[in-house]
């Protein structure tokens, strides 16, 4: 489902199934094409989004598809924003381990949250860690 | 995203294209399954053309090089875009992995 509010910002709202991830970053990296972006920058955005929407398909709904995922992104002061919410019952973003630690660096997981921290420009939670925004500059 | 292997001097390389994410993982991970029960000793990674990798592939890898570990194997990894190298960097994962940027010398000096 995609519906524009009139406040500018786009919703799309997803089953939980990790197959419809890519429609969310496509479309989302389609409303930046004004912006002329370098490949880094959209690298950076695709994968942000995809781990978010993913972390929220599988840990916050555990993959179930009755639940649903909402995205919801808008562009304001050459800035895109980026929130992505869950029906789940929320984590503790604070307790997440270090995935760069001796004891984590050989996991298997563990590093979608950190990458989304470290490539975009402001990440932050809700209380219960079931709703994600994060923010990057455009220019 | 195919994986191509071929054996050059002993070293099994892969070339691997498009996307290392969490939809191509499964069937990467076949690929190295069974070089990884075959104990194949070396293996080399082209990178070349491969445009993304999310946290799927980075643990895809990982899991590559622990499989090896265990039994004395060891993984070369070439060419990545600078963009993913970064990912390795950002991660740290730099620190485990064995990251070249010529094809022919990482065979050459896998003795």
């Amino acid at each position: 489902m995609n519906l524009r509010l009139e406040t500018g910002k786009m919703i799309i709202k997803i089953p939980s199934d990790i197959r419809r991830m890519r429609e969310v970053s496509l479309k989302i990296l389609g409303s930046l094409k004004s912006y002329d972006l370098d490949n880094d920058r959209m690298f950076d955005i695709r994968l942000a989004v995809e781990e978010a929407v993913r972390n929220a398909i599988i840990h916050g709904n555990e993959s179930d598809k009755a639940k649903s995922v909402t995205i919801t992104y808008w562009i304001e002061d050459d800035k895109i924003n980026v929130v992505v919410e869950d029906e789940g019952k929320g984590f503790d973003p604070l307790g997440l381990p270090d995935p760069t630690a001796n004891d984590n660096i050989m996991k298997n997981s563990g590093r979608g949250v950190y990458l989304v921290k470290k490539l975009m420009d402001e990440v932050e939670f809700n209380a219960i860690g079931n709703k994600l925004k994060m923010t990057k500059k455009l220019k | 995203m195919p994986v191509r292997t071929e054996t050059k001097s002993g070293v099994t390389v892969c070339r691997m294209d498009g996307e290392i994410d969490i939809n191509s993982s499964p069937d990467i991970k076949k690929v190295f399954d069974k070089l990884i029960t075959q104990k194949t000793p070396k293996i080399v990674i082209i990178l070349s053309n491969v445009t993304y990798v999310d946290s799927s592939g980075l643990a895809t890898l990982v899991e590559v090089l622990k499989n090896m570990r265990s039994y004395g194997g060891r993984l070369r990894l070439v060419n990545p875009s600078s963009k993913i190298r970064s990912l390795f960097e950002i991660t740290k994962l730099e620190k485990l992995f064995d990251i070249m940027s010529n094809e022919e010398e990482a065979v050459s000096t896998f003795s």
